[in-house]
Order: C-alpha cells, then sequence, then structure tokens
C-alpha cells in the first residue's frame, strides 16, 4: 500500500488538528456535561492523532540521515514531496 | 462562561495562534523544509497542548459548580433548591456558605483522601453515562422515584468541616449520647431525627433519599 505524500498527510493532520481545537475551544465557550466530555476524550484523541501523523512524517524525512554512513551525511538531505 | 481567568485566556490564546498556524499552512502550502516543520511543529504540537492543558484545568473546575449539575433536568430539582434563598433544607443552607457557594454539589458529594478527586471524577463519567442511556427522557415525577444515591452519604463528608471534636459541637447533648454512631457513620448526620434530609424533596415514599 502506498503512503500518501508527506504534504498531504500533513494537510490532514492541519485539519485534524483544527477539529480538536474546535473541540476544545467549544468546552471553554459551554461548559456544560456534553461539550466538557466530548472535548477531554474526543478533541485531545484528535489532536493526539494530528500530532503523531506530524511526528511520522518528521521521522520519515529524517530516517536517511541516520542510515547513511558519516561520509554520505552531507550528501542527503531531508526528502521534500 | 462566567469570566474570563487567566487560564482561560491562556487556552483561548494557544488556540487562536495554533489555528492561525495551521490555516496560514493550508492556504499557502509552503515548501517543507526544516523552518515549516518547526513552524508546524507549534500548530500540531506546542500550542494545542498548552490550550488542552489550560482546558482540562478550565473543564475541570467547570465540573464543580452546580449549574454543570443541573445541566441535567433530572438535577433541577436540586440546583432550584440550592438556589433558593428561603429553603431551609440542608443543601440549601450550605449554599450559602461562602466556602461551598455555587460548588456545593461537588464540596459535599466528592470523596475525599488520596484518590478523592478521580474517584469522584470516575462518578460523574458514571452519572454521565447512565442520563445519556437510561434518563435522558425521564420525567421528573420518575426519576424521584428511579434515581436514588447509590450509597449511603458518609458521615465523613460532614466531618471533612464539622470534626465533632470542638468543644461547642460535644457541648450538645445529642451528639455525645452518639459520638460513636457519628464518628463511624452508623447514625447519618442527614438524618430524618438529626440535622433533616439534604435534599428533603426527593424522598421517595420507601424514604430513600438523594
Amino acid at each position: 500500500m502506498k503512503l500518501p505524500s508527506h504534504h498531504r498527510i500533513l494537510s490532514i493532520a492541519c485539519v485534524f488538528s483544527l477539529v480538536a481545537v474546535g473541540l476544545m475551544v467549544w468546552s471553554l465557550f459551554d461548559p456544560r456535561p456534553v461539550p466538557v466530555i466530548v472535548a477531554m476524550s474526543l478533541g485531545q484523541v484528535i489532536g493526539t492523532l494530528s500530532l503523531l501523523a506530524f511526528l511520522f512524517v518528521v521521522a520519515s524525512d529524517l530516517r536517511p540521515l541516520f542510515r547513511s554512513t558519516p561520509d554520505d551525511r552531507d550528501s542527503i538531505k531531508p526528502k521534500s514531496p | 462562561m462566567d469570566h474570563a481567568s487567566p487560564l482561560t485566556l491562556i487556552a483561548f490564546v494557544c488556540a487562536a495562534i495554533s489555528a492561525a498556524i495551521l490555516v496560514s499552512y493550508l492556504v499557502f502550502r509552503p515548501k517543507l523544509g526544516p523552518g515549516t516543520k518547526i513552524w508546524l511543529l507549534l500548530g500540531v504540537g506546542v500550542f494545542p497542548i498548552g490550550l488542552a492543558g489550560a482546558g482540562n484545568i478550565q473543564d475541570f473546575e467547570a465540573t464543580k459548580k452546580r449549574a454543570f449539575c443541573g445541566d441535567c433536568h433530572v438535577m433541577t430539582l436540586h440546583t432550584a433548591d440550592s438556589d433558593d434563598p428561603n429553603s431551609t433544607s440542608l443543601a440549601s443552607r450550605h449554599a450559602r456558605n461562602k466556602f461551598f457557594g455555587s460548588e456545593n454539589c461537588y464540596v459535599c458529594h466528592a470523596d475525599y483522601g488520596m484518590y478523592g478527586t478521580v474517584l469522584t471524577k470516575m462518578g460523574g463519567m458514571r452519572h454521565f453515562w447512565l442520563y445519556y442511556t437510561q434518563y435522558r427522557n425521564t420525567s421528573l415525577a420518575d426519576a424521584k422515584h428511579e434515581i436514588q444515591i447509590r450509597k449511603p452519604f458518609p458521615n465523613s463528608n460532614c466531618m471533612q468541616c464539622h470534626s465533632t471534636q470542638n468543644p461547642i459541637w460535644l457541648a450538645q447533648r445529642d451528639h455525645t449520647a452518639m459520638l460513636d454512631d457519628v464518628r463511624s457513620g452508623h447514625v447519618s448526620c442527614a438524618s430524618a431525627g438529626c440535622h433533616g434530609l439534604a435534599h428533603p424533596f426527593w424522598q421517595t415514599p420507601e424514604g430513600g433519599t438523594l
């Protein structure tokens, strides 16, 4: 299975993160049971997933640097999509 | 939102900065270099975590408010009684005490001890679940019969403030006569023969109270 491009993963992560931020802010404006529970569960799960997606992209870009020999490192640059 | 506390302001600032970064990335689609990644780390990681931290504390504080408890319709009689300045119920009299104030439900019903807060929040989650799965469409009249306190209200909660050691308290003959029973919880402070029911309007035909 081919993974989506890094730009696409990051775009999805950004959208997820915006949703998470929105859910968490909702509970501050409207501190009733449903918004508070949603913010502290769903909001934070979505936010965590978006952060993990971002870290996955960063780790993927850095992986060639750690796999290469010291002599090669100067010639390897992080992959851009 | 009654007032903007410093934590709320921090949460809003974090949310605004995070949203600005995320939207700017989605709109401008910059080249994915180290600078962009650091920029995105702030938008996806640092500021949302700041928002979550400040927001969690605010949300936990919100769950202590009487208005939060009263948001479920089956609790409206309880909150109305606490809000009533003419009520003489035990709950209402405590609500007029500044120490309890708008958090009187939480102060009285919270479990104390090392894991008290966690246990109380777990109990709150149980209330939330039961409300949305069983009692959401229950009328108040039916709720009075169906919803009961899960376990007897412990005197140890009363004793957080009323230590049972004060000479004025001990000077009451009723207190000294039942001192061991009160301290052990065999006789409830909130029983009909003592200080009265905390929520007398909720008494069921069987004599149970909430």
